[in-house]
């Protein structure tokens, strides 16, 4: 027997050549992709240390404070589980983010927006996922914010995730969304995914209870990467 | 059984963005003293021993302008065709003045697989940028090297494919150039991995 990664599914992806996302006019491939048995190449992958994650890389509001100054917005708690498409949690799994701040303003020499940056939130975290699958990150609620496209549009709320899970084949970049968000239904690059419930599944949900408990607005997000089967060798002999 | 058990939809991509290096290279784009060192700066950090190789291009849009907003990240086996979960694995960015990109590597050796099959030395590279609702991913080969049995260019020959674009050409001692084309006559073949 053999491992297999479990075929992707192109409905519940994006669509590489999506004109009302005019970025992806110059840059998306036009050929199909090829698609072959997964190799030893494709279901091993790095897998990083806990040791490299210190105390504040999944605290937002800390990792960049000066004087111990708290960034200004909405302090909010993302958490979730991250598991395979078995249902599976992935123990070890590294998940980066990157996001906007309250103004909606990135701190990046390419954002041209005209929003102040907050000196002391820098919008990047990092976390390694415990036994259950677990992570949790403490940030700032990102603003929505302008950008070109066709013509002027505003991008929802979203925070950027990168994930490795235990093979590259699970590698995952994506973005998370917040219920609720009126920006979600006009997003072309939400919108470049066919499947609405693929689309849904990006939007992060409102934890009331957990919001009240903590004093912190909670949004939860699970994210689930591929699964492995097992198959038989394809050149195997009869009878064995 | 595992065969009746619900399998559950992944969840979808969605492009890097423009300001990826926020997440992923922060020191490169000198935002400092948050982690203090960048994920996959060098790809055999204990290593010294070995032959080295350096693999240098651009990534080039469908107008043949080369990008420097994108983020590579390779994923290879050591010189004897080992996969080592801890080192192996490289994240760069094209220099923004040349928009050319430097991998300084280990060469990758030879892989026989678990079902007996070998594979020839290769690495796996994968794209993500704005513009890309999907990161894509692709393979180096080596101009040089043994390719006439390797399983997955031999998919792409029975699909009445070049595999041309998947083979770093050798331009000087130790040096090999692998340009990739997102678009066009010369478009980078894609893998679906």
């Amino acid at each position: 027997m053999v491992e297999a990664l479990i075929k992707r599914n192109l409905k519940t992806h994006p669509q590489l050549n999506f004109p009302d996302y005019k970025s992806s006019i110059l840059r998306a491939p036009n050929n199909k992709k090829i698609s072959y048995s997964s190799t030893s190449t494709e279901l091993s992958g790095p897998i990083f240390n806990k040791k490299i994650i210190g105390k504040l890389d999944n605290d937002l509001t800390l990792n960049f404070s000066k004087n111990n100054i708290i960034p200004i917005g909405h302090k909010i708690i993302v958490y979730g589980t991250i598991s395979d498409q078995f249902s599976n949690p992935i123990e070890g799994a590294l998940i980066e983010i990157w996001q906007a701040n309250a103004a909606g303003k990135y701190l990046h020499y390419n954002d041209k927006n005209e929003a102040p940056i907050d000196p002391n939130f820098a919008g990047c975290g990092r976390y390694i996922t415990s036994s259950k699958g677990y992570y949790e990150f403490i940030t700032i609620q990102p603003g929505p914010y302008p950008y070109p496209n066709r013509g002027i549009e505003w991008r929802p709320m979203h925070i950027h995730f990168s994930v490795f899970g235990k093979n590259f084949g699970q590698r995952l970049i994506t973005q998370m969304y917040f219920e609720g968000d009126p920006l979600i239904n006009s997003c072309p690059m939400v919108n470049s995914i066919p499947d609405e419930k693929a689309q849904k599944s990006l939007i992060s949900t409102l934890d009331a209870s957990r919001s009240n408990t903590q004093k912190l607005l909670s949004y939860k997000f699970d994210i689930i990467l591929r699964g492995t089967n097992q198959t038989f060798f394809e050149n195997r002999k009869e009878g064995l | 059984m595992s065969d009746i058990k619900t399998v559950l939809d992944e969840t979808p991509f969605q492009t890097a963005g423009p300001f990826l290096h926020i997440g992923c290279l922060p020191n490169a784009i000198n935002i400092e003293g948050i982690f203090d060192t960048d994920l996959g700066v060098k790809p055999f950090a204990n290593k010294d021993y070995g032959k080295f190789i350096t693999i240098t291009g651009s990534v080039f849009d469908g107008d043949g302008k080369a990008l420097d907003d994108i983020m590579l990240e390779s994923w290879q086996s050591d010189e004897n065709g080992v996969y080592s979960p801890e080192c192996g694995f490289a994240r760069f960015v094209p220099d923004t003045l040349t928009k050319k990109f430097n991998l300084y590597t280990l060469k990758p050796g030879f892989i026989n697989d678990i079902d007996g099959k070998a594979q020839s030395p290769h690495i796996l590279l994968s794209i993500s940028s704005r513009g890309l609702n999907m990161t894509l991913n692709t393979r180096i080969y080596f101009e040089g090297d043994d390719l006439t049995s390797d399983p997955l260019l031999s998919t792409v020959r029975n699909s009445r494919n070049n595999v041309s674009s998947l083979v770093a050409k050798k331009i000087d001692e130790d040096i090999f150039l692998f340009d990739i084309f997102l678009q066009g006559d010369k478009e980078t073949i894609f893998l679906d991995i």
